[in-house]
């Protein structure tokens, strides 16, 4: 569009802004693979041995597998949960009559732009006492509830946008309510299911902050703990090994980014509409 | 439709479980424990009573009775059937125990000289100094440092030592020797007065109002209009780059700046030879440690204005735009008076928003700088952190840093509830159009 401008300015503008970003991306992947000579950023042999952390365990640290078995687990409980609960609840305030109905979405509205991170003092003590400290289900409980405000909103959103006249045909044919859901609306916000799933995934894969504080045990231990365990450890510092498990850890993460970005950006954008 | 009465709330039962256990109970518990002194020192659960040197200083201190700690803390020599037990145990001569506990079994001493008279007197006494010693050593006895699981018994310990209480006095004791957390105003009180508590405000004011200006509006602007006008091929390249740094996850995003930064890393190899002393560029000052936390932070933030700001300037009728070229429109011209008038909410609502997300986040301060260099980079939400949850001060300090997000929870609410009122909240709750 606004064919009377010339394009090359705004893209040679934003190219010099874009570049840091793309360089620390190439050095990335560049410096898992390769050595580099002290003084120079030009690499002069391939390697592998920054991955040895595949076949041997680093010491003093959990196996990188049973990491990334925590982690996926951790990401993908939560997803389900977080979907199965958010769509029942983000109907339930969509279409049906409830009492209070707008104390619960302002609740939720609230909870939603509420920063979570506040609470970790709280949550974590209630952990401790639960008995749950240091246990992925625990983890995973706190994970689950503190995403919920989000899904259940975007949920909500995305039934708003289900014609009324697919549900009124419904009990026209005499379903109830409840079939009209399962059967009539869910087909119709599949892709927002979707959306939802991938986005709870990657938040799930990437989260940090609660299990360094709720379960960092090396038996519990998820992949960003992990890493960022091996960053603070001052006796082995080795960035292309830093750079090398960062890469394995952030793979999924690209690959549904590709696969899905277009998806990703409209909840990124059209969730937070308030 | 009957069967169908209650569905909305089944449906809204689990989350509504989940929502309280995790996110209710914590605000609430937030503010009771704001009021305790719960540290790892007292535990999370009850306590029991010590009459530890602290406490007894404390007794001095606060309540002025110096006799009584005084008291409590003499020690004084009983025989009785526990010591005749450690004593034997310990190895002494059983003649000599049985002996002992024959003769003198109830008697108390004023001193460890005492009881080694009385030793000495047995018939079966031990030949060597060093023995007669030993056992008198199984005796002593003192309501100091032993731990007793009830008020009652502490109290019940301090009569059978023959110190008589009054009520008051008997409340001050149990009030100094509790070890478990109790509540308390201190943490307002310490908050209030700690000249650090300023200088981590005026920290966290600084960090948010800067990023968000600089980039979560201010970037993110400028991003957003750049690839309107551009094709929409470089466009999404554009808008795909600047969302990497939100979806890697923090640690490696923050890894990947370090290694920008720290001692043999990129700026310090490319700088070199134009002079500058290789070293860690992030923790080198204050002032390159907050670049780099602002650079960090904000080109996270800058990508979700760029998508929301984008998505509003799509909505812009196209025709405004033609029109407007027609018109001999500059550049500048149409970015003034037609992209940014429509931009007015977006920019309204990054603002609340981001503002609220960057008061209380502290991921990448933490992983970045821990808050170095010296506490430079240290705001609110990390100090929390620190206080309560990071074992590198000693002990863990619940209290008090719960007292510390309770703050931050108090403005979470208060902003939330205001946005509420402000984004049309009517128009999101219209109401269903079956029942």
């Amino acid at each position: 569009m606004s064919g009377n401008y010339r394009k090359w300015p705004m893209i040679v503008f934003l190219s010099i802004l874009t570049g840091p970003i793309i360089l620390m991306y190439i050095y990335l992947f560049v410096d898992t693979v390769t050595n580099t000579p002290p003084g120079s950023m030009v690499p002069n042999e391939f390697t592998l041995e920054h991955w040895r952390f595949l076949t041997e365990t680093i010491p003093g640290r959990p196996s990188i597998w049973l990491a990334t078995w925590n982690t996926f687990v951790f990401a993908s409980v939560t997803t389900v949960i977080v979907l199965v609960v958010s769509s029942a609840a983000g109907y339930s305030l969509s279409r049906l009559q409830l009492p209070a109905r707008s104390f619960f979405l302002g609740s939720i509205m609230v909870l939603h732009a509420f920063p979570t991170v506040t609470l970790l003092i709280a949550i974590f003590l209630i952990l401790q006492m639960l008995g749950l400290y240091n246990s992925l289900s625990g983890v995973i409980l706190v994970k689950i509830s503190l995403e919920l405000p989000f899904g259940i909103w975007i949920m909500k959103g995305f039934y708003d946008t289900v014609s009324w006249e697919i549900e009124m045909a419904g009990i026209q044919d005499g379903a109830t309510r409840f079939q009209v859901w399962t059967k009539l609306v869910l087909p119709n916000v599949k892709p927002a299911i979707m959306a939802l799933g991938i986005f709870s995934f990657l938040a799930g894969w990437s989260e940090f902050i609660l299990p360094l504080v709720l379960a960092p045990d090396n038996k519990v231990q998820v992949l960003s703990v992990y890493l960022a365990a091996l960053i603070a450890d001052d006796n082995n510092f080795d960035m292309a090994l830093f750079k090398s498990v960062g890469v394995f850890y952030v793979l999924p993460v690209i690959i549904l980014f590709i696969f899905f970005q277009n998806k990703l950006m409209n909840i990124y954008s059209g969730g937070n509409k308030g | 439709m009957g069967n169908s009465k209650y569905l909305g709330l089944y449906l809204l039962a689990p989350a509504g479980v989940f929502v309280f256990l995790f996110f209710l109970a914590p605000v609430i518990l937030t503010a009771v424990f704001g009021f305790t002194n719960m540290s790892t020192a007292t535990g999370i659960s009850g306590g029991s009573y010590v009459a530890s040197q602290s406490s007894m200083l404390a007794l001095r201190d606060r309540y002025g009775l110096d006799d009584i700690s005084e008291q409590l803390t003499t020690v004084r020599y009983t025989i009785d059937e526990e010591g005749l037990a450690a004593a034997l145990e310990a190895g002494a001569d059983p003649a000599t125990v049985n002996e002992l506990g024959d003769t003198f079994l109830g008697q108390s001493y004023e001193t460890r000289r005492d009881v080694e008279r009385a030793i000495k007197t047995l018939n079966a006494r031990p030949s060597s100094v060093r023995a007669i010693k030993a056992i008198a050593g199984q005796f002593e006895r003192s309501v100091a440092n032993t731990r007793y699981e009830t008020e009652d018994e502490i109290l019940g310990a301090i009569a059978e030592f023959g110190i008589e209480l009054t009520e008051t006095e008997s409340a001050a004791i149990i009030d100094v020797t509790y070890t478990g957390w109790v509540f308390t105003t201190q943490n307002f009180k310490t908050m209030f007065s700690l000249p650090d508590t300023k200088k981590t405000m005026i920290n966290t004011l600084f960090y948010v109002f800067t990023t968000l200006i600089l980039f979560n509006v201010g970037f993110a602007l400028v991003l957003a209009i750049s690839t309107h006008y551009m094709d929409s091929g470089p466009a999404g390249f554009f808008r795909s780059v600047w969302l990497l740094p939100r979806i890697t996850p923090p640690v490696l995003y923050v890894l990947m700046w370090k290694w920008l930064a720290w001692d043999s890393g990129f700026l310090s190899v490319m700088l070199e030879p134009l002079g500058f002393e290789p070293r860690n560029w992030m923790l080198d000052s204050p002032t390159n440690a907050w670049t780099f936390i602002i650079l960090i932070n904000g080109m996270v933030g800058a990508s979700m204005g760029m998508l929301i700001f984008s998505s509003a300037i799509k909505a812009i009728p196209e025709a405004l735009f033609h029109a407007s070229e027609v018109d001999g429109a500059t550049r500048r011209q149409q970015i003034w008076h037609i992209i940014m008038p429509q931009l007015r909410w977006p920019i309204l609502f990054i603002t609340s928003y981001q503002t609220l997300s960057l008061l209380t986040s502290f991921e990448y301060i933490l992983l970045a700088t821990d808050g170095g260099p010296g506490g430079a980079t240290e705001v609110w939400a990390l100090t929390t952190y620190l206080k309560a949850l990071s074992n590198y001060g000693g002990a863990l300090q619940y209290g008090y840093g719960a007292a510390l997000s309770l703050v931050l929870v108090v403005i979470g609410i208060t902003l939330s509830l205001i946005y509420l009122k402000v984004f049309n909240f009517k128009d999101l709750t219209a109401k269903p159009k079956i029942e």
